[in-house]
């Protein structure tokens, strides 16, 4: 019996236990409010109704059926997807370690049996797939309505999920790395505005980066804001071997680069961690 | 005799609260004015907001120079308006977007025990310092946008005024939902942000139904649409029309909030105002 209460794999296996459980119970607690939870589908459904009425007009006003290889039903259902990543991700998790820091919670929390990197990760992973499954349901209906089905590949669909699922992993690195900043300023709502909106000009979440200028499509390609939720939305509507490679490629790279960066600032910041009794 | 009477005191009130609402404000900026940094973090990184947002639509108008016959012109010129707009909200009276919370939580007890009038209290108790960024950002525009004159310059501040109203009138109903469902912060919120939303887009676009939902359930036509026409060319009917539905929304704020104020269950919280 001991043996396997000390073999690697199960004790493993009980941490991983561990963390589900943490997913399940934000999962559950982000949907006790119905309004609040449906709220942020309505939204993308609106957003989306706004897309449609806009760029039908402006593929009209250009004369074009097809601008940057997509099309008009194209556009829409890449940015349902992209809108209902980003808006499941929310809140922001750095608003959440931001009051952690300043209620001087955090000092608790990095005490508990548990690692608090992973704790959030799955923390957020529990509200993000809640929000997710009623803003992909809600955004698909709208989009199906509002522009018709489009045709999807196997592939497409497989590999596209697999760059949102990093996406979404390099996401919470951003954002973890922007809430691990309190430690050192004030207020760090500046930093959470300037990341939201380069996702916004660079994440393909308005205009999709396709049909951007030529030269700065290629610099915002680069650029990790463009490999959380548009090179996977991207590819599930119009696949391209070619291009996943190059996105899978430039998403490892900021996946390490945020990674290796968010170990040294966390034990770094940790260190500026005072308790004051009381 | 005791008509003239009655108005003249309403109108004393109203400057008080005016003046009141003037001296909150000033106090809350010059207090925020005593952490330098973080008070030009605040406002220099919203600018940098403002600009990433417009930057979206200079990429956009760069791809298509026209659309519908809007030009990148006037996307400057509603950026001017909504940012003007909402950061005279957010300046004087940003306790509106805390309403559900401090209803959800119980906070209201302590603007209840206060002699001035509780849903003013609330409102004007805080002011969102970026916002300053905002308004700094809307009046750059505005005369980088083009075709400025006197008359254009009057029109603009007055309709940013009258549509900083009725945003306010707009959140006061949404976040007093919260007084009948219990919690519905975050839903007021999206609300608010979904009829700021529709303020970044080619008015010309927009039709059918979603036109309908932009005159009645998100009042993006009165906010955004109509000021739009009326500051490219003066319409005195516009402007009319704008200063009913803001009275009309005033009116059925103040009466929402009432009805609702009935429903609050204190909590026992004690909270202190820093």
């Amino acid at each position: 019996m001991s043996m396997v209460v000390t073999s690697p794999d199960f004790r493993w296996g009980l941490k991983f236990f561990k963390y589900l459980e943490i997913a399940k119970v934000n999962y559950f607690t982000n949907t006790t409010y119905l309004a609040n939870f449906l709220s942020k589908s309505i939204m993308v459904v609106l957003r989306i109704w706004i897309f449609t009425q806009l760029y039908r007009v402006t593929y009209a006003t250009a004369n074009e059926n097809e601008i940057g290889g997509l099309t008009v039903p194209m556009v829409i259902w890449g940015l349902m997807i992209a809108q209902s990543l980003n808006t499941a991700t929310r809140p922001q998790l750095s608003k959440l370690i931001d009051e952690e820091v300043k209620s001087g919670v955090i000092a608790y929390s990095i005490n508990r049996p548990y690692s608090y990197i992973l704790f959030h990760y799955f923390g957020s992973m529990g509200r993000f797939v809640s929000n997710l499954i009623s803003n992909l349901t809600l955004g698909f209906l709208a989009a199906f309505i509002l522009v018709g089905p489009i045709s999807l590949s196997w592939n497409g669909l497989l590999l596209g999920s697999l760059l949102l699922f990093f996406g979404y992993t390099l996401d919470f690195l951003i954002d973890l790395m922007i809430g691990l900043i309190s430690f050192w300023v004030e207020d760090i709502s500046a930093f959470n505005w300037i990341y939201s909106k380069s996702q916004l000009i660079f994440g393909g979440l308005i205009l999709p980066l396709s049909l951007f200028p030529d030269y700065l499509r290629n610099i915002a390609e680069l650029l990790p804001f463009s490999q959380l939720f548009y090179s996977g939305s991207r590819l599930i509507v119009n696949f391209d071997f070619q291009l996943f490679q190059k996105y899978l490629l430039i998403q490892m790279a900021w996946l390490v680069f945020f990674w290796l960066l968010v170990g040294y600032v966390f034990s770094k910041g940790i260190k500026h961690v005072s308790v004051n009794g009381g | 005799m005791f008509l003239v009477k009655g108005s003249n005191m309403s109108l004393l009130t109203g400057v008080k609260y005016l003046s009141l609402t003037w001296e909150m404000t000033k106090l809350s900026i010059l207090s925020a004015m005593e952490y330098r940094m973080s008070f030009l973090t605040q406002v220099i990184g919203m600018v940098i907001n403002d600009i990433g947002l417009i930057l979206v639509f200079f990429i956009l108008f760069q791809k298509f120079p026209s659309i519908n016959g809007w030009h990148f012109r006037d996307t400057m010129l509603l950026f001017a308006i909504q940012t003007v707009n909402f950061s005279l909200v957010m300046i004087f009276a940003r306790g509106v977007h805390r309403l559900g919370r401090s209803i959800t939580r119980g906070e209201l007890d302590y603007y209840l025990a206060f002699p001035k009038n509780v849903l003013w209290h609330a409102c004007v108790s805080r002011t969102d310092i970026s916002a300053i960024g905002d308004f700094a950002f809307g009046i750059v525009v505005f005369f980088l946008a083009g075709n400025v004159s006197l008359e254009k310059m009057a029109t603009f501040a007055l309709v940013s005024f009258l549509t900083a109203w009725m945003l306010f009138n707009f959140s006061v109903v949404v976040q007093s939902v919260t007084f009948f469902v219990g919690n519905f912060e975050e839903a007021a919120e999206q609300m608010f942000h979904a009829l700021l939303g529709f303020s970044f887009y080619p008015q010309n676009v927009f039709h059918g139904l979603l036109k309908l939902i932009m005159l009645t359930v998100l009042p993006a036509f009165f906010i955004t649409t109509l000021p739009n026409q009326v500051v490219q060319k003066f319409d005195l009917q516009i402007l009319l029309l704008m200063f009913i539905f803001c009275i009309f929304s005033f009116l059925l704020a103040i009466f929402i909030f009432k009805k609702g104020l009935r429903h609050y269950e204190s909590g026992n919280l004690i909270n202190v105002n820093m």
